[in-house]
């Protein structure tokens, strides 16, 4: 069981407290508390069903926690909408490449920023996100189904710049890779790193979310079952938490 | 083929293809409401009646022309279609699958028994002196009243194309329409876009209402039939396309027009009603749908 | 001498229903027999479409086309100096038999397209019986319309047991439908229907089940208002008014609850003879109250009783020893 320090919640950009979350009837989120501080990348890694994304979503605001709360910045967000979370800095890089199929790049890319606040830096981040991923300013009129896989998830991730997040949620950006096209995802989540944002990653690929993280949260059926920086874990503790019974 | 069986089709088919434009302006609101959020409102249709009604009243009352008083039942409708959404409709979709469906034909029949009361059942028509009397169009002449429903279409279509391609919002509401889910995290204000999309659903139905009701003679009833219509229009076009639209428009003018002409009046609503359906059983997404 | 629980639930309803059974014997006052005639007719109508909308997943738009070409075979059968009966019977199997035929088509359309797909066919019939004049003879209304024949000799008495009749049987068919595989299968199709094919339930066959049994029923009471009013006419007969009355009812009362219809019916005809004289203005008040129900109460009186009681009705369980 997760053990928080006092120090380390106290500088924490979000703070997940206790919560249990719910689809109708059936308990998704068992009593989960995590924190992310400014700066790391943190992985979460688990399972299929293990309720990773289940707990992306209620950051998202996608499903709202029946109990415990979520502070970001120091400020509880668990019952506000999803738009209002982009607005606030948390960006969603969602599982299964949710482009907006019939639209062009440089639309699906301009929707990212539709939030008010991000309206203003809108040329701006789109420069930047250019930068990260060159081969969408070449395709930048093709409509986006047109993308292959790896392509879409770029997009993907560069949407989400366009908010301009403080933090970024990934959720398995590698599923349905080929590795080589994962490496260069994980080099621009690297370079997002480096110009300050802070990351969330759900990796189901143990070893990349290891080589990727500073910190690692197992979730085993809906709760937390470790949390360690990932220089003190051992491989036995991942191997117990992910399969053990 | 002789050339006189030509020259007597001729008229039925531009007849029905001034028709169909009318009835693809007709089909716009629902195709909006039913492609952004996957609602069919089955209040559609008297929406449009009620907008005819409006201009009705404006006119007999104050004289005012009907295309004229759309500056009036254009804002109007917006705010109809926006309230609606967001104090009605958005609420039901939480409620089960079937809530949106029913509370829209309770809508519908308020709007029915309202009219009915203010304006008594008996038919009523919209006037306007530059709208009588027949066009001659090259080979045959058609009323004036389809011409200008045409052309109106053509006009309302164009600028909601453009308004959904260009602007922020219209984008916001495409996007929404192909994926809620990734719109909400894009930052997407759904609930917002969704009203939007209904009031701009709603004030195409006012400006269908008023084309519709200088063309053709209207009861609080008339609502219903038209429903079928619009919804044959985007099952034939399928959803996520102006031109789709304008062709299940064309579709079913045509039809009604042609078997008017061979089979007799009488049959004409039959056989329209009856591709809807044969299309809806055997290709519920449409022809053009994606 | 106690008499047990489970003989007492068995005797209650067979008292109640001889008692209601010698009402018009027992010089009942002419207007309560009409209102429990238009009651179980109603009823019926209620019961299946709540069959179809509030337990197969089935929102079925059409009601009226059922009821309008049942009541067209009854004219049928009547013209042709065929006792009237048959035309109950032969109303039921015709839309029994319609049903069947549309299941096929529309059984196709997902969710949405099903139920307008549904709305379609009754407006399609209003033409076809504009133009299609199955009987030679006078006609009634403004055209288009028919008398029943056959039919003179018969008193509100008759009608009354017919309807009551009717109306038993669609409650005792809901009992015994819900309760049996065939309930068992559609509470797995109204949940969902991809889940229920890959659990190996036979959809399309279990849908016809339920569309044409329902079908059958509520032509037949659609034939059994018909003897009563005694004539029949496109514009009403295929009319959206019989789909208002199956929804108002089964949503004021409850969809997918049992009791639900019974409750919403009750109230239904209330309405009906409280606004009669009001014409368009009960048909808005209709409307308004679905409206209003649907966002407020939107499991019925029935859904919201038990809500209300859900502690008291766990006391109760554990007192029966259940």
């Amino acid at each position: 069981m997760e053990r928080h320090s006092q120090e380390m919640s106290q500088d924490a950009l979000l703070k997940i407290s206790n919560i249990d979350a719910f689809y109708g009837t059936f308990q998704a989120l068992w009593d989960v508390s995590l924190v992310v501080k400014p700066g790391e990348i943190v992985a979460l890694i688990g399972s299929n069903a293990s309720g990773k994304s289940t707990l992306i979503n209620t950051i998202s605001g996608v499903i709202h926690p029946a109990q415990g709360t979520i502070e970001f910045g120091g400020r509880d967000i668990s019952a506000l909408d999803p738009f209002q979370i982009v607005t606030l800095g948390i960006s969603q890089v969602p599982e299964g490449r949710r482009i907006f199929p019939e639209m062009t790049i440089l639309d699906n890319l301009m929707l990212g920023s539709y939030n008010r606040q991000a309206r203003a830096n809108r040329e701006q981040n789109l420069k930047k996100v250019y930068e990260h991923f060159p081969l969408l300013e070449e395709r930048t009129k093709q409509l986006a189904k047109t993308l292959s896989g790896g392509e879409q998830q770029m997009l993907v991730i560069g949407r989400g710049l366009m908010s301009d997040p403080k933090l970024m949620l990934f959720d398995e950006i590698s599923l349905g890779l080929a590795p080589k096209v994962t490496d260069e995802l994980y080099k621009a989540v690297r370079e997002i790193r480096a110009k300050g944002i802070t990351i969330l990653l759900v990796e189901q690929n143990v070893r990349r979310s290891i080589k990727e993280a500073d910190r690692a949260y197992i979730i085993k059926a809906g709760r937390i079952v470790l949390g360690k920086n990932v220089a003190e874990l051992q491989e036995e503790e991942i191997k117990q938490a992910y399969f053990g019974v | 083929m002789t050339v006189e069986v030509l020259a007597g089709l001729s008229r039925p088919i531009i007849m029905g293809v001034l028709l169909g434009g009318l009835y693809a302006l007709i089909a716009l609101g629902l195709s909006i409401v039913f492609g952004v959020m996957k609602l069919i409102n089955v209040a559609h249709g008297d929406l449009m009646i009620f907008g005819a009604y409006f201009a009705y009243a404006l006119m007999t009352t104050w004289g005012i022309d009907p295309i004229l008083s759309l500056t009036m039942g254009i804002p109007l409708w917006f705010g109809l279609g926006f309230a609606i959404q967001k104090y009605v409709m958005s609420r039901a979709f939480g409620i089960s699958m079937e809530a949106p469906l029913i509370i829209a034909f309770g809508i519908s029949l308020i709007l029915q028994s309202l009219t009915q009361i203010i304006w008594s059942p008996y038919s009523r028509g919209l006037e306007a002196p530059y709208a009588l009397g027949g066009i001659s169009l090259g080979i045959t002449s058609v009323p004036k009243t389809y011409l200008l429903s045409f052309i109106a279409a053509l006009v309302v279509m164009l600028v909601l194309r453009e308004f959904l391609r260009r602007s922020y919002l219209g984008k916001a509401i495409v996007a929404a329409s192909q994926d809620k889910r990734g719109a909400e995290l894009v930052g997407i204000n759904t609930g917002r876009v969704y009203a939007f999309a209904f009031a701009i659903a709603m004030a195409t139905a006012a400006i269908a209402g008023v084309f519709f009701g200088l063309t053709f003679p209207f009861t609080p009833t008339s609502g219903v039939g038209f429903l079928v219509i619009a919804f044959g229009v985007i099952i034939i076009g399928g959803l996520g396309s102006m031109l789709g639209t304008f062709i299940g428009g064309i579709v079913l003018g045509l039809t009604q027009t042609l078997s008017g002409y061979f089979l007799g009046a009488a049959a004409q609503m039959l056989f329209v009603y009856l591709i809807v359906f044969v299309v809806l059983a055997v290709r519920p997404q449409g022809m053009f749908g994606r | 001498m106690k008499v047990p629980i489970n003989q007492l639930k068995l005797m209650l309803p067979v008292v109640l229903v001889a008692v209601l059974a010698i009402f018009p014997i027992i010089g009942t006052p002419r207007v309560w027999l009409l209102y429990l005639f238009l009651f179980f007719v109603y009823l019926t109508m209620a019961n299946m479409w709540n069959l179809l909308a509030g337990y197969s997943g089935l929102t079925f738009l059409g009601p009226g086309a059922l009821i309008g070409l049942a009541g067209y075979t009854l004219v049928i059968v009547t013209w042709n100096d065929l006792p009237f009966y048959l035309g109950i019977i032969g109303g039921g199997i015709v839309a029994a038999a319609f049903a069947a035929l549309i299941a096929v088509p529309t059984f196709r359309m997902r969710g949405i397209y099903f139920a307008i797909g549904t709305l379609v066919v009754p407006e399609a019939l209003r033409y076809v019986f504009y133009l299609w004049k199955p009987v030679g003879g006078e006609m009634q209304g403004g055209g288009a319309g028919y008398m029943i024949k056959g039919i003179g000799g018969l008193s509100l008495t008759e009608f009354y047991w017919l309807a009551l009749a009717i109306g038993i049987v669609s409650i005792f068919l809901m009992r015994i439908i819900l309760r049996s595989k065939l309930g068992l299968g559609l509470a797995a199709i109204h949940d969902s229907d991809r889940a229920a094919a890959s659990s190996g339930v036979d959809v399309f066959r279990l849908k016809l089940y339920a569309f044409v049994i329902a079908a059958f029923v509520t032509g037949a009471a659609g034939a059994i208002f018909y003897i009563y009013q005694g004539y029949i006419a496109p514009v009403s007969a295929f009319n959206i008014r019989w789909l208002m009355i199956c929804l108002l009812a089964t949503v004021i009362g409850g969809i997918g609850t049992e009791e639900g219809p019974i409750v919403g019916t009750i109230i239904v005809v209330f309405l009906h003879f409280l606004l009669a004289r009001y014409g368009a203005l009960s048909l808005l008040i209709q409307g308004a109250i679905l409206v209003v129900i649907m966002l407020l109460v939107p499991g019925g009186i029935v859904g919201l009783v038990r809500r209300k009681t859900r502690n008291y009705q766990s006391l109760l369980k554990l007192a029966a020893g259940r």
